[in-house]
């Protein structure tokens, strides 16, 4: 019987594929080329509402990359926040001209 | 990226999905009106993931209904159509154009019985050649008269059936950056090893994009390398059309791009244009001119060398429903996500009991859309440019239309120097 994590992990293209929560949601084959992201993202992705606190389980976490962060645009269907939440590691600030 | 719930959630349009239920609050074209001028008054067509019969009275009325006979299931499309409906030719139960059974042959001393059955329907009417349909819940919304549907001019239509989902063909109006690269230089670099030259307009630089959400979609601006806030492109820019068009245009050329979701896997993709140059002089056109664009070939190959061939390969290729659980958006896709949480807005207030954006219930005229007139700063090149790189190359009248444009950029011209 293959072991499909061990698959998986030789298969991931962005790195070792994560230690994964219980979590109800699907994911990718993994030993589909991306899918160490996906999974990521399933791990990364903001669970509850920066304003309101509400599970974000019926709203929308859009992930996008800028650099080395991780930016996932989030729309909250309780409150209908929207706003992206960051995953960075480290912070840059861009001087204007002065 | 998404998850693949959320995936399977913007892009599942059957009845009863959140995306279906949101999507059945407008109205779509599913027709065309020569569609009925000869042979059989009734046809099969495919839209959200169901089949219909729509079917056209003697009197000239337009109905449609589900395909499927409530009796037996056969189809309605090999009905017989009077002034007050369609008979099922399999037993000759008959329908209103509400759906209501009306008559049922064989059981004619048991109103009781017709008086339960009502078949799915929806309505449908004219606008601008095309036959529109509304299959969704009560009170029927007004069908938008937008300008390009009502304002006078010459117009074709290109058409083409599409294997894949709309929702990938939506994204692609909310991304300005493909056109100088998919436009742009793929068309540079397939030029160069075909030996054509490619259009210069589509290739400038992007120095800056913006999306603001209006009452019917996204206006989406874009300044150009060498260009300012001035250009019509910024101060102007144009609509993405929610949940299904793109409006757009230049030297006026104005188009619709209609994207009619027919099921979850296939779209069925027209260009429906108007021709309208100031200073041209055109006869009264009876009906659109209607052609098929090519985008495939014969050995199965994508047709890439004119503008919308470029982008039918990018949806096409990007698989019947493009798994965005793998995929990885950058800055220049912010418009994506941003259309992506405007479409669940939209589904959370249908589950509200709320209209979504673009739902109109005023009567009105006309409604004028927001669209550039000078396109990429191309001026008077952009018609030529856009008639022979665009998919109006394979429009039977596109000898006329590029003669139309020219002719009146003379008398323009004319009226611009005084002569």
């Amino acid at each position: 019987m293959p072991d499909l994590e061990q698959q998986a992990r030789r298969a991931a293209h962005h790195g070792p594929w994560p230690d994964l929560p219980p979590d109800p949601h699907r994911l990718p084959p993994p030993g589909d080329w991306f899918a160490s992201d996906a999974a990521l993202h399933l791990l990364d992705k903001p669970k509850f509402c920066p304003h309101c606190g509400v599970s974000l389980d019926r709203g929308l976490i859009s992930e996008w990359w800028s650099g080395e962060d991780r930016i996932f645009l989030t729309w909250c269907a309780e409150c209908r926040w929207t706003g992206n939440v960051v995953l960075f590691s480290r912070a840059v600030i861009e001087e204007p001209e002065h | 990226m998404l998850t693949v719930e959320q995936n399977e959630e913007l892009t599942r349009v059957g009845p009863g999905t959140p995306m279906g239920e949101l999507l059945r609050r407008y109205w779509y074209p599913i027709a065309f009106e020569q569609d009925f001028d000869e042979g059989r008054p009734s046809k099969t067509v495919r839209l959200l993931g169901e089949n219909w019969t729509l079917y056209k009275t003697p009197s000239g009325r337009y109905g449609i209904i589900g395909e499927s006979c409530p009796h037996r299931r056969a189809s309605l499309t090999y009905g017989v159509v009077r002034d007050d409906g369609i008979s099922c030719g399999y037993h000759g139960w008959k329908y209103d154009f509400d759906g209501q059974c009306i008559d049922q042959p064989a059981e004619n001393d048991n109103t009781a019985f017709r008086d339960k059955i009502k078949a799915k329907a929806g309505v449908a009417q004219t606008m601008g050649g095309m036959v529109w349909v509304y299959v969704g819940p009560q009170p029927v919304p007004e069908l938008p008269r937008f300008d390009v549907y009502v304002q006078d001019g010459i117009r074709d239509i290109g058409v083409a059936t599409l294997p894949c989902n709309w929702f990938q063909i939506m994204e692609n109006s909310v991304d300005p950056h493909h056109v100088e690269w998919l436009h742009g230089a793929y068309f540079e670099f397939l030029g160069q090893v075909e030996g054509f030259e490619a259009p210069k307009s589509f290739q400038k630089k992007h120095i800056k994009v913006s999306f603001d959400e209006f009452e019917f979609g996204i206006i989406k601006r874009r300044v150009l390398e060498g260009h300012t806030e001035e250009n019509d492109d910024w101060a102007i820019g144009h609509p993405l059309m929610f949940p299904y068009g793109m409006r757009v245009g230049g030297m006026w050329i104005d188009q619709m791009q209609i994207r009619v979701p027919i099921d979850d896997t296939t779209t069925w993709k027209l260009f429906y244009s108007l021709h309208h140059p100031e200073g041209g002089t055109w006869e009264k056109q009876d009906r659109p001119v209607v052609y098929d664009y090519e985008w495939i070939d014969e050995n199965g190959e994508f047709i890439t060398d004119y503008v919308e061939g470029q982008d039918v390969m990018a949806w096409v290729s990007q698989g019947t429903i493009t798994d965005r659980s793998q995929e990885h958006l950058g800055r220049s896709d912010q418009g994506v996500a941003m259309l992506r949480k405007m479409f669940k807005e939209a589904m959370a207030a249908v589950e509200d009991g709320e209209d979504p954006p673009g739902v109109v219930r005023e009567k009105h005229d006309i409604i004028e859309l927001p669209c550039e007139k000078d396109k990429f700063g191309a001026g008077t090149a952009f018609t030529d440019q856009w008639i022979n790189g665009g998919s109006m190359r394979y429009s039977p009248i596109r000898e006329q239309l590029l003669a139309l444009h020219r002719d009146a950029a003379v008398v323009r011209e004319k009226a611009g120097s005084g002569a």
